[in-house]
C-alpha cells in the first residue's frame, strides 16, 4: 500500500474515499442484479436489468413488461438508495476528473479556476440528480 | 506526496507495457461514464422540466446502440480493473502476479462484455431502439 505523509491529510481521505466508494458502488450493483433477477426475471430484459443495476430508478425499468411498477421498483428505499448512489458516483467521478486534471494542467491560477468550475459542475449534476430522484419519481 | 509533471503526451508515450496500457484505459473509460453520465442526467433533468426537443434528442442519442455498448465497455473495463487495483491495495502480496491478474481480468472481461455487447449491437434483445 502507498505511504502518504502527514501534511497530504486530505488527499489520503479522497484516495480512501476512492477506494470505499467503489466498494460499495460494485456492491449496488451485484445487489441490483440479483434484485432484479429475484423480481422481474421473466419480465425484464437484458438492458432493463443492466440499466436497474447500474442505478435503481423506476424509469429504468418503465418500457419493459413489468406490470406495476410501484410497489416494487418504486419507494422511499429506492429513493434512499438512489440518492446515496449518485451522491457516491458523482464525488468519485468528479474527484476522478480532478486527479487528471491536477496531473496535465500546471498553472496554478488556472489550476483553481478549473478545479472551481469541477466543483460547480458536481453541485450542478447531483442537483439535478436528486430532482430527479425526489420531484419525478 | 508530490505530483509528478506530465502532459498528455508523455502519458501516451510512456512506453510501460501492458502496466501503462490499463492504466491510461482506466483513465480514459472513468472520463468517458463520467461524461455520458452526466450528460445522461442532465438530459434527463432538462427533458423532464422543459420537454425541450434538444434534451429529448440528446436522450435519444444516449439510449442509441452504439452509444449503450461505449457505456457499457467503460463501466465493465473501470469496474473490473477498479477491482483488481483495489485487491492488490488492500492485498500487497497479489502484486507478485500482477501481470496474471490483468490477464485474469481481460479473460474476465471479454466474454461478459463481447456476449451482451454483440446482443445490443444487433438488437436482438428487446428495449434498445
Amino acid at each position: 500500500m502507498r505511504r502518504l505523509d502527514e501534511r497530504n491529510g486530505l488527499e489520503y481521505y479522497l484516495w480512501l474515499f476512492t477506494r470505499l466508494s467503489a466498494i460499495l458502488m460494485l456492491c449496488a450493483g451485484a445487489a441490483g442484479i440479483v434484485y432484479a433477477n429475484l423480481w422481474g426475471r421473466t419480465l425484464m430484459d437484458a438492458p432493463a436489468q443492466y440499466r436497474w443495476a447500474f442505478f435503481p430508478i423506476y424509469w429504468h425499468v418503465q418500457n419493459t413488461d413489468v406490470p406495476d411498477v410501484f410497489p416494487v421498483w418504486s419507494n422511499a428505499f429506492w429513493r434512499v438508495w438512489c440518492t446515496i448512489l449518485l451522491f457516491l458516483a458523482s464525488w468519485h467521478g468528479f474527484n476522478g476528473l480532478r486527479v487528471v486534471v491536477e496531473d496535465y494542467l500546471h498553472p496554478p491560477v488556472l489550476l483553481i479556476l478549473v478545479k472551481g468550475f469541477i466543483g460547480l459542475l458536481f453541485m450542478f449534476v447531483f442537483g439535478a440528480g436528486t430532482v430527479i430522484i425526489f420531484e419525478w419519481f | 506526496m508530490r505530483r509528478q509533471r506530465t502532459s498528455f503526451w508523455e502519458t501516451l508515450r510512456y512506453r510501460g507495457g501492458i502496466g501503462a496500457a490499463v492504466w491510461v484505459l482506466h483513465r480514459v473509460t472513468g472520463l468517458g461514464i463520467l461524461l455520458l453520465v452526466s450528460v445522461h442526467v442532465m438530459a434527463a433533468f432538462l427533458m423532464n422540466a422543459l420537454d425541450d426537443p434538444i434534451s429529448t434528442a440528446v436522450t435519444r442519442w444516449y439510449e442509441s446502440r452504439p452509444v449503450q455498448v461505449f457505456v457499457y465497455f467503460c463501466v465493465l473495463y473501470h469496474a473490473l480493473n477498479g477491482l483488481r487495483v483495489l485487491l492488490e491495495d488492500l492485498c500487497p502480496p497479489l502484486l507478485r502476479h500482477h501481470r496474471e491478474l490483468i490477464w485474469l481480468q481481460w479473460a474476465i472481461f471479454i466474454p461478459v462484455f463481447g456476449l451482451p455487447a454483440f446482443f445490443i449491437a444487433q438488437g436482438i434483445v428487446i428495449g434498445n431502439p
